[in-house]
């Protein structure tokens, strides 16, 4: 590894001003949506059997995307299934157009239902797969919108689609701290690091960073000491610096706080762009702020 | 790990930084606040300061980068970082003339509205793709974006047109490609000249392997050359990332246009790697020296006939694992002979002779890399390289300043997508 990537991050003014929040949706809604669309192409990763590195890298790309765009004007799922298809490419692990939109078919049906019997119908009972229909409709609608959403990421993202993954970081920063023989440590830092792909943080700061917080969020979870002190700071030596590991963490943690019911659910319903519509028109933005 | 040692590298900016600060306060004005911003954990966009980074962005990075000691060179400061940028229009640039057209697409010469420079524009060919983007264009794009190089086409950005099946790679203008260089000129490139252009060529596929990519379509037609001396490698269409192990499927034999082709990728290995871009670097060397393709043969089994003719049948010990290759059993041995590389070209030094031997060895393992190449005796005994300053310059066929027709070479072989997805069916 001779060369320095330099992979795109948001700038300040994206950062400040999302084209979601300039829609009306508030910051917790999008960071909502955020996470639910990457959980959603987390779970199609899996039922694809797709490698780790494609669904991450699908994952950074659609955190990028939001950046750029609203999801005003793209739906969550689609982008979602956009993402997961290109990255694939991207990784050399390429996967079929027909099994990723059955996939997505499924999960969309799950939400669906999930959210009716929290909502309308309680009694609805389990839920139930119902496969496609062949002559329907619902095959050809996906497959027009995994190759529109494919290219706009493409478009939107200006072509940079190069991901640096954090995984390999990790290990090195670990055998710096002489933390590897620590099984513990290491699986708990790789979860951080597997969970903070629902948050924006890798759009947001370099790899190193990150990587710091997830040992710092792991280090400190199970009591591990370590040099904390200034100027003997070991975030510093892996070119980090505090309030910016600090943030991370925090974007983290936030994805464990105990949500009421009531936003577990919103999202369900606003996995297309018709529902975020739908709820912009019932949740009318207050211009005044 | 102590982080107070003195002497503790460069990955540790606590003691590192404040020491710098002092050295240099006094001397270095300007530097100053490079070193300040670091500290700050998120600079405002505008603290980019204007003493910094004076003219191109490019060279003053690096030139800041070793200004830097208390920065890892693996971690550029977060304002390095490009932003998330969107695609701009085509509509940014005007169309001059088309340069050239081939199964990739067309080539545009077109001019920057905004600075007037002049630029290659690269319309890809999207219609009728059943698998979205294609995949071969993203490859494209990536190893151009990952491999910035002296010696490697500069991709200045890919901007979209009105629909979502316009989308065109912008490149700097380079006047010449060296196919079309060699049948003009009248005289073949003079030794000091071939040697300049050999190490350009090394250093640039060294450059790509380095960063896991094999360009996998090196030929003298995707060998660009200024009027300065300088040849940039370019069409990326059949690179791609390569592993340590090769993943799943292998790799497809349908690469490298038919005279530049390895003998391993003829014979069906699918595991092949950069060892056959150093076979097409060698083809290249030769045609430099010849002033005309080495092997111009019509099919694959005229071309393994015209090798074995050239270089002698493979033996054990030049190529052990030729009798496991697919490919191997279907093909007749000439009675054993040396090679004819001594007698095919009588002008060259002892070291030009072997160096184009290594390259040109059947044997994949065994053959030389673009690293070793580079520091072959070749290079350090007279005639020494010349300096690319001192090369003529000749008028430019692209940008319309003289037609030329050169003589045909094969196409590139087709571009299936080589992963098994196209074989099946997308429809329910």
């Amino acid at each position: 590894m001779a060369s320095v990537s330099l992979y795109p991050l948001a700038s300040l003014e994206q950062i400040e001003k999302s084209p979601s929040r300039e829609d009306g949706l508030s910051e917790g809604l999008e960071e909502d949506l955020r996470a639910f669309g990457c959980k959603l192409i987390h779970q199609a990763g899996v039922l694809l059997k797709q490698k780790q590195v494609a669904v991450a890298t699908a994952q950074i790309l659609f955190q990028r995307f939001w950046f750029v765009t609203s999801m005003k004007q793209f739906g969550i799922g689609d982008i979602g299934m956009g993402a997961l298809y290109l990255a694939s490419k991207l990784e050399e692990c390429p996967i079929r157009m027909r099994d990723l939109i059955n996939v997505y078919d499924l999960l969309l049906q799950r939400t669906a239902h999930t959210l009716a019997v929290q909502t309308t119908s309680p009694h609805k009972g389990e839920f139930k797969y119902a496969p496609m229909s062949y002559f329907g409709n619902t095959f050809y609608d996906l497959k027009d919108a995994l190759v529109v959403a494919e290219m706009q990421i493409l478009k939107r993202l200006g072509f940079q689609v190069h991901v640096v993954l954090p995984y390999g970081t990790l290990v090195n920063y670990l055998r710096v701290l002489g933390l590897t023989s620590r099984e513990d440590v290491c699986s708990r830092a790789w979860g951080y690091l597997n969970d903070a792909l629902q948050t924006p943080v890798y759009a947001l700061y370099p790899v190193p960073t990150i990587v710091s917080a997830a040992i710092l969020l792991t280090t400190r979870f199970l009591g591990i000491p370590l040099p904390s002190t200034p100027p003997n700071c070991w975030w510093e030596l892996f070119d980090a610096n505090w309030e910016d590991v600090w943030s991370v963490c925090g974007y983290i943690m936030r994805l464990y706080r105990p949500r009421p019911l009531e936003d577990q659910t919103r999202v369900l319903g606003m996995v297309s762009k018709k529902g975020v519509r739908q709820w912009l028109e019932d949740n009318p933005p207050s211009r005044s702020t | 790990m102590s982080t107070d040692e003195p002497r503790a590298g460069p990955s540790t900016p606590g003691t590192k930084r404040s020491r710098w600060d002092v050295d240099d306060m006094p001397s270095e004005q300007p530097q100053k606040p490079v070193a300040k911003k670091r500290l700050k954990s998120k600079p405002p966009p505008d603290s980019q300061s204007p003493a910094s980074v004076p003219s191109s962005a490019h060279v003053s990075r690096q030139a800041s980068m070793e200004r830097r000691p208390a920065h890892s060179i693996y971690v550029p400061p977060r304002t390095f970082h490009p932003p998330i940028v969107p695609s701009r229009s085509v509509y940014c640039y005007e169309r001059l003339n088309s340069i050239e057209e081939g199964s990739y697409g067309v080539v545009f010469r077109a001019r920057d509205k905004e600075t007037g420079d002049i630029v290659a524009l690269k319309k890809l060919k999207l219609e009728e793709e059943k698998h979205g983007f294609p995949i071969t264009a993203l490859r494209e794009i990536n190893a151009l974006m990952s491999c910035k190089h002296e010696n490697v086409v500069g991709i200045r950005e890919v901007v979209v047109g009105d629909t979502l099946t316009q989308v065109f790679i912008v490149m700097d203008f380079i006047e010449h490609d060296l196919k079309t260089l060699l049948t003009v000129m009248p005289a073949p490139f003079l030794q000091s000249e071939v040697k300049t252009l050999m190490l350009q060529l090394l250093s640039a596929v060294a450059f790509c392997h380095e960063r896991w990519i094999l360009h996998r379509d090196l030929k003298t037609s995707n060998l660009l050359m200024n009027n300065r001396g300088t040849i940039k490698v370019a069409d990326f269409g059949l690179a791609r990332r390569y592993g340590d192990p090769v993943g799943v499927g292998g790799l497809t034999q349908l690469v490298v246009t038919l005279w530049y082709r390895a003998p391993e990728i003829l014979l069906g290995a699918t595991t092949y790697s950069t060892a056959v871009d150093m076979w097409s670097v060698g083809c290249i060397f030769a045609e430099l020296l010849l002033k005309e393709p080495l092997f111009q043969a019509k099919g694959e089994i005229e071309l393994i006939s015209m090798i074995f003719k050239l270089l002698g049948p493979p033996t054990s010990t030049t190529w052990p694992e030729y009798q496991t290759l697919p490919l191997a059993k279907t093909v007749n041995l000439p009675a054993p002979h040396p090679s004819q590389l001594r007698q095919k070209f009588p002008y060259i030094t002892t070291a030009g002779v072997d160096l184009l031997s290594q390259l040109l060895t059947y044997d994949p393992e065994q053959r030389i890399t673009a690293e070793e190449a580079l520091k072959h005796p070749y290079f350090s005994e007279s005639p020494y390289p010349k300096h690319p300053d001192l090369f003529g310059s000749f008028p430019s066929a692209a940008a319309g300043e003289k037609r030329q027709k050169p003589y045909r070479s094969p196409p590139a072989p087709a571009r299936a997508p080589d992963y098994k997805l196209l074989t099946e069916f997308d429809m329910p």
